[in-house]
């Protein structure tokens, strides 16, 4: 197992440069996802930790030793690809035995450790099968056996789960979780799922645009977004946003409703704010309380329900627990709970709390 | 129920016997333009074919044309020129194929890389497969020719001959320029044909193969050429068959010689037919072959069974 050190790194394709000074320190031991849109760069950075793709500029160690020109096979690290990548000519004691195989591994020992990798994962059974006889979920597995036989330095995921349905996703993302807390082992993560990342990591790197937009754990990106990009990314469903001016302690949204906020912020009488609100925090109320909106559309989950509503004209979402929002009216009250808001300043950051 | 609806749909069959007919032979008349063509451009040939190996048909004897039976086979099995051509073939073919196919995988493999002005390259290298055979056997004739052509001079500066001569007069050598005329000729069509099945084959099975610590070979050796197999399978089948019938080169560029000692059996045949005009005796030896080459085509499309069966 080992420290992942990645230190101002670039990456550009002729002029295009698709990563803009990545800095990342990933603790030994440590399960870090990185989660963004699709063209944000996760996949580039994961294949260039893994050395599929060059580094253009800054420097990656891994263990302390720098491996930027190090070629793929001499990196110790394995990786979980999307399509899994089997090899369609081996069975799958001989997918999960190549790598062993290939580094001169005594029989016994290969043997050992593919038994051992194959009895955690439930593939016994399976082992003289092909990979064309196998369900997505079994290929799954034997991509992940491939990864653990090796016991290499660290494991990369690249969206591993993308091509399994809803039901086998939520299982093969609990044993990820399962795994990797009975081998402690390194893990980068990159998907595009944000129920991914908040579920697996230990910390969340959300991306956009080739830059890192925040760092840190999953409730923390949740509860304390670093921008509009994180705050509208994590969640589902994703959070509101409605224009409002910060005067005093308060903000005034545009149709004249004040809310004051628990704590002053760090920002000038009159200043134009966006203010953020997630679907589950907005609370319900009859007439005469809060703002007037419209019902579009009522979704129910059966966990919960989302009401799609209008509020002057802007699209807003409720998400209630509360079954009586099913025979609501096609006209609902909403308030804002004060310390539920979060408010972004013109440049779409966090706004600072203001020092006392 | 039925049959005693259709027994009775029979009785009650009151269809003018034109109609009858008509839908009678409904099927055969929609099917009838494709058989008819099949008999006529591919089954009479045949069997007209076949039919002069029991004939004695020489176009310079008026008297010729009766039925021999067996007679042209009895002289076969003592025509030694017929082993030559037998055992040339063999020579021929299994260089021809052997180095086609080897320069034809390389080939591919450079091909399948990303590099600049590959498509005006892969264009470049696709041209021989345009060129009609003739052509090539005659420019190649000439390149060996030491009168007008560079070869000769070129092994000779390099000390490989003695003097600039020409290497399809040698008894030796001769066989030489053919196939390399064939290799040249033919490499496109295995670069073709493995450049197609190398870009089919996913990229990412490198990717975790080299992730996995294979070196190029081990990637090569486990990955490549697994995926390559069929298609090399099929493509090595269908050149032999092939070459071993492709006299154009040999008939352009030596015709033959020196001493028989480039005659194929397609060479032999042509030869006979056309050189000496005996008809019926090159029909039997056509027949030969075709045996010959049907055998050898079972035996793969055996062995490709039992590998697929076991594979």
């Amino acid at each position: 197992m080992a420290s992942i050190d990645i230190q101002n790194v670039k990456k550009a394709y002729g002029h295009v440069q698709v990563l803009h000074d990545i800095d990342l320190q990933i603790r030994d031991g440590e399960f870090v996802v990185l989660v963004g849109p699709s063209g944000c760069g996760k996949s580039t950075l994961l294949r260039m930790i893994a050395g599929l793709e060059g580094v253009t500029g800054g420097e990656m160690r891994i263990d302390g030793k720098r491996v930027n020109e190090l070629h793929p096979k001499d990196r110790d690290i394995a990786m979980v690809f999307q399509s899994y990548a089997l090899y369609p000519h081996m069975n799958v004691a001989g997918n999960m035995s190549y790598s062993l195989k290939l580094r001169k591994i005594a029989k016994e020992k290969i043997a050992a450790a593919v038994a051992s990798a194959a009895s955690k994962l439930g593939l016994d059974p399976l082992l003289d099968r092909r990979p064309k006889a196998l369900s997505g979920g079994q290929r799954q597995r034997v991509a992940m056996g491939r990864a653990i036989v090796r016991q290499p330095k660290a494991f990369l995921f690249d969206e591993p789960l993308s091509n399994l349905d809803a039901r086998l996703r939520e299982q093969m993302r609990a044993e990820i979780k399962k795994m990797h807390g009975d081998l402690k082992a390194t893990s980068i993560y990159v998907t595009h799922d944000q129920i991914e990342a908040m579920t697996l990591a230990d910390r969340i790197v959300a991306m956009h645009g080739g830059v890192v937009q925040q760092v840190g754990a999953p409730l923390e990106l949740y509860d304390r977004p670093a921008n509009l990009f994180v705050a509208g990314f994590i969640g589902s469903p994703g959070m509101n946003f409605l224009e409002a001016t910060y005067s005093g302690g308060s903000v005034t949204l545009k149709d004249g409703t004040v809310v004051a906020l628990p704590v002053p912020l760090a920002l000038a009488d009159g200043a134009k704010v966006t203010v953020g609100i997630r679907p589950e925090h907005v609370v319900m109320g009859g007439e005469g309380t809060g703002m007037a909106a419209s019902v579009d559309l009522v979704e129910p989950t059966g966990f919960g329900i989302i009401l799609h509503l209008s509020l002057h004209g802007l699209a807003f979402k409720v998400f209630t627990l509360d079954r009586a929002a099913l025979s609501a009216g096609p006209n609902v009250h909403v308030s804002f709970p004060a310390q539920h808001l979060h408010v972004f300043d013109e440049k779409g950051d966090r706004c600072a709390v203001a020092s006392a | 129920m039925t049959m005693t609806a259709d027994v009775y749909d029979r009785r009650q069959d009151r269809r003018p016997w034109q109609k009858r007919l008509a839908d009678a032979s409904e099927p055969y008349l929609y099917s009838a333009p494709a058989l008819i063509l099949i008999i006529v451009v591919m089954l009479v040939p045949l069997v007209v074919g076949i039919s002069y190996a029991f004939r004695d048909i020489q176009l310079l004897n008026p008297f010729s044309g009766g039925f021999i039976g067996l007679e042209h086979f009895e002289t076969l099995s003592k025509d030694k020129a017929f082993y030559v051509a037998l055992k040339n073939t063999l020579w021929w073919t299994g260089a021809s194929v052997f180095l086609q196919f080897t320069f034809g995988l390389i080939l591919a493999l450079l091909l399948d890389k990303p590099f600049v002005g590959r498509g005006l390259v892969q264009a470049l290298v696709f041209l021989p497969w345009a060129v009609p055979s003739f052509l090539a056997g005659l420019n190649w004739a000439w390149l060996f020719n030491p009168v007008i052509g560079p070869i000769p001079h070129w092994l000779f500066d390099l000390g490989l001959m003695s003097q600039p001569g020409n290497i399809l007069s040698d008894p030796q050598y001769a066989m030489w320029g053919p196939i390399i005329a064939n290799v040249w000729w033919g490499i496109p069509f295995f670069a073709i044909t493995l450049l197609a099945a190398l870009q089919s084959i996913p990229r990412d099975l490198y990717e975790a193969a080299s992730i996995d610590g294979a070196s190029w070979f081990q990637r090569f050796w486990s990955i490549t050429l697994p995926f390559l197999a069929p298609t090399i399978a099929i493509t090595v089948l269908l050149r032999t068959v092939w070459i071993s019938n492709f006299a154009d080169l040999i008939v352009v560029m030596t015709g033959g010689g020196p001493a028989d000692r480039t005659q194929i059996v397609a060479s032999y045949i042509f030869t006979q037919a056309f050189k000496a005009l005996d008809f019926g005796y090159a029909s039997a030896i056509a027949l030969v072959l075709l045996v010959l080459l049907l055998a050898y085509s079972m035996l793969i499309i055996l062995l490709r069974q039992t590998l697929l069966n076991k594979g």
